[in-house]
């Protein structure tokens, strides 16, 4: 079978990359608060979804964040807006595509079409540990209560949950667990590593 | 065996909390069924036919008497008065009710115990042999390395959602009773030539609709290594593995459509950005693990009981449980005893609440308060002193828990079928139940001897069928129950999937037909041959033709 799904190097060219694929958001998503660092904040950032047309004159004004395809299509139109720079990667891209883009990136999106594929949290590992991104790493789109403690240990600190959800009640996930077993991109340190250290 | 500490005890009270406020929101309407169900998944929770059914986790089969006390306690207070062991190790309640399963968690808890991750799309419970740190064919003991691979994928942030459940084996035996060579990883604990402890590594094996042999990754990964190695092809595997279609997306079908050599690459590649990292192991983490399984305080014995050999004379029923159901030990005095729970007319693995605290009982008083499931939904008692065996003999039998029938074809594995389960296309329990009538003279089961029969009720293959010396598959056409045979599958080292005997059979003949197919072994074996050696010699056409005989 051909690796439709499995995103071989070669295929990283501009060319290549699909857009407005099922795996990323469909619509614009825009939410009135937001949870950052486990605070809530009011929220006027726009995420705009990727379509065939889309160009960077199409953006609206204020805060927003961009499909990576768009980013890596029209960096310099995006940099001249003057406005803080949010790119998004969507399940079926790479955060490698935007690893020498870094500096310039305020906050990097990850969007959820559903919160049962796993593979954005592998990106938001990668962007902390690995690529050493500090900016903002905001989960959004089919992201809830039961999802923010997880993505917390990978890395993210934003998220703007589905307007049902009842962002003080969400507040409690960072709560849930004391103890970890494993390291990943927060401060959680292997469970044989402490054990060792207290020996 | 292991014992929690206060890190242990903290994550899996917090997790009972979590599930406890998970279910209230739901309760109260701030959850819908769709997404609480992932979560109650992985929590052991699933919603079947009739009810929600329970699994709870056995981390390498390892109970103690306590703990087997207590799940006889919530089969007695949660359910119908019965568990279910299961093919991975675990136990399962039929019939627990949603608002009560905090309790049964908490009630877990409080002796060690929990349902993380025994369901869902995430690292499951780590299994291994039955007989480890007793076999006579031991090299190293695989529990230690167990436990550590179950606390690194215990509540795992980063591969909680994988694109299809993910099941690791280890095995540290000549013999290979895990099966390891049919798990997404599978790990065999080796000496090298420098004779370092480490790991044969295999990735991409498994059962279900597309039965793969595992194909070897790394010959030899140092043991340091286990966690960065094992993070590294989750990542590559989380990353990569198809989400379009479930049938597709176990990382068998991942690790075949890159190649193993591509596939490897990409692993490695990945490896070296953390293989010195926080995840690599010390020799001192491995010495404080293998503390927690000592040898236990065997006496001074020697092998040879005659009281034992006297009333093995005396009684044909105790000498057929002598030679079925215990197994030689290391440990000079003593012997490995098989708790059958394939009793008559019994579903394979069921046990009630009255047995399991027997169980309980019996191995505190003679084997040192531990137990073991097995993946052939039986249980062990590992440490019996010889001259013990015929009071615990006794006693099992008192239970019913003493047919001397392991290893033979009516010691058959077994999924529930479509009794319970909402997956299955046909029955397994009551063509289970066919079979063993078929097979109810004791001495023919004993010539025909050892026979892995393995059952399951739709090509989820939960059953194994694919590697049971005869499989057998429950089929649906046109509304009817049917059953595919298989012969000649191996789980075992010599690692083989069954050869398709022919076009399904009908619900009523399954039973002549695994009488025909052992006919035609017993009058083709030649001297010690089993039927699978027979089968491997003459190939699957005798067979075949015999089945096949009177429909044509």
């Amino acid at each position: 079978m051909a690796l439709s799904n499995t995103k071989a190097k070669a295929d990283r060219s501009k060319k290549a990359r699909p857009k407005a694929t099922p795996s990323r958001i469909q619509s614009n998503i825009e939410s009135n608060q937001a949870i950052v660092n486990q605070a809530i904040v009011a929220n006027t950032i726009i995420h705009v979804a990727e379509t065939e047309e889309l160009t960077a004159a199409d953006l609206p004004t204020g805060e927003i964040s961009v499909p990576l395809n768009l980013w890596l299509a029209e960096k310099d139109a995006i940099k001249a807006r003057n406005a803080k720079i949010a790119v998004q990667i969507g399940v079926d891209e790479e955060p490698e595509d935007l690893v020498n883009d870094l500096a310039d990136v305020d906050m990097i999106v990850l969007p959820f079409v559903s919160h049962v594929d796993g593979q954005s949290y592998s990106h938001s590992y990668k962007l902390r540990t690995r690529f050493g991104f500090k900016g903002e790493i905001r989960a959004i789109g089919d992201v809830k209560f039961d999802q923010l403690g997880f993505l917390t240990r990978v890395g993210c600190n934003a998220f703007e949950l589905p307007e049902t959800e009842n962002l003080e009640t969400a507040l409690r996930a960072f709560q849930e667990f004391s103890e970890v077993y494993q390291p990943s991109a927060d401060s959680g340190v292997s469970i044989f590593s402490r054990r060792r250290a207290v020996h | 065996m292991y014992q929690y500490d206060s890190v242990d005890k903290t994550i899996v009270k917090e997790r009972v909390a979590q599930f406890r406020d998970q279910v209230n929101r739901h309760l109260n309407g701030e959850l819908t069924a769709a997404d609480l169900q992932p979560l109650r998944l992985r929590n052991g929770l699933y919603m079947q036919i009739h009810a929600h059914m329970l699994r709870v986790s056995i981390p390498y089969g390892l109970i103690n008497s306590t703990q087997m006390r207590t799940l006889a306690h919530i089969a007695r207070k949660y359910d119908k008065g019965y568990g279910h062991f299961t093919t991975r190790q675990n136990i399962q309640y039929n019939w627990p009710e949603l608002a009560d399963v905090p309790d049964i968690l908490d009630e877990l808890a409080d002796v060690e115990m929990h349902a993380i991750q025994t369901s869902g799309n995430c690292i499951r419970n780590i299994s291994s042999d039955q007989y480890a740190g007793v076999a006579k064919d031991e090299i190293i003991d695989p529990r230690p390395y167990c436990e550590i691979i179950r606390q690194w994928s215990t509540l795992h942030p980063e591969f909680y959602w994988l694109p299809r459940k993910f099941k690791i084996a280890v095995t540290g035996a000549t013999e290979d009773r895990a099966a390891v060579q049919f798990h997404d990883i599978g790990l065999e604990v080796v000496h090298n030539n420098a004779n370092d402890i480490g790991f044969r590594v295999y990735v991409g094996g498994g059962l279900g609709r597309t039965p793969v042999i595992g194909k070897v990754i790394k010959e030899f990964l140092p043991r340091e290594d286990i966690l960065s190695y094992c993070d590294a092809i989750l990542r590559v595997y989380n990353l990569h593995g198809r989400r379009d279609n479930k049938y597709k997306a176990r990382i068998k079908i991942l690790v075949n459509a890159m190649g193993i050599d591509r596939f490897r690459e990409e692993v490695d590649a990945e490896w070296q950005f953390q293989k010195d990292g926080d995840l690599k192991l010390h020799d001192t983490d491995f010495d404080t693990m293998a503390a927690f399984f000592p040898p236990p305080a065997y006496e001074d014995l020697s092998d040879g009981d005659e009281r034992i050999a006297k009333w093995r004379n005396l009684d044909s029923r105790f000498n057929a449980w002598y030679d079925n159901n215990t197994v030689e030990h290391k440990q000079a005095g003593y012997r490995i005893v098989n708790i059958s729970l394939k009793e008559h007319a019994v579903a394979p693995g069921d046990i009630t609440d009255d047995q399991m605290d027997a169980v309980a009982e019996i191995a505190e008083q003679y084997s040192f308060g531990e137990v073991r499931s097995t993946h052939e939904q039986n249980l062990v008692l590992a440490d019996v002193r010889q001259s013990d065996l015929l009071e615990v003999w006794k006693a099992l039998d008192a239970q019913n828990l003493a047919t001397a029938n392991i290893g033979s074809v009516n010691d058959m594995i077994c999924c529930p079928g479509l009794d319970f389960c909402s997956l299955a296309n046909a029955s397994s329990i009551s063509i289970a139940k066919q079979i063993n009538e078929k097979f109810t003279d004791f001495d023919e089961l004993y010539d025909i001897g050892e026979v892995k029969l393995k059952m399951s009720g739709c090509m989820n293959a939960c059953g194994h069928h694919h590697v049971g010396h005869i499989g057998v598959l429950g089929v649906d056409k046109k509304g009817e129950e049917w059953y595919q045979l298989t012969v000649g599958g191996d789980a075992s080292n010599n690692a083989e999937l069954g050869a398709r005997l022919g076009p399904a059979i009908a619900k009523d003949k399954v039973g002549d037909a695994v009488s025909d197919i052992l006919h035609v072994y017993r009058e083709q074996r030649e001297d010690e041959e089993r039927l699978l050696d027979t089968f491997r010699r003459v190939g699957v056409d005798p067979f075949k033709e015999r089945v096949y005989a009177e429909t044509n």
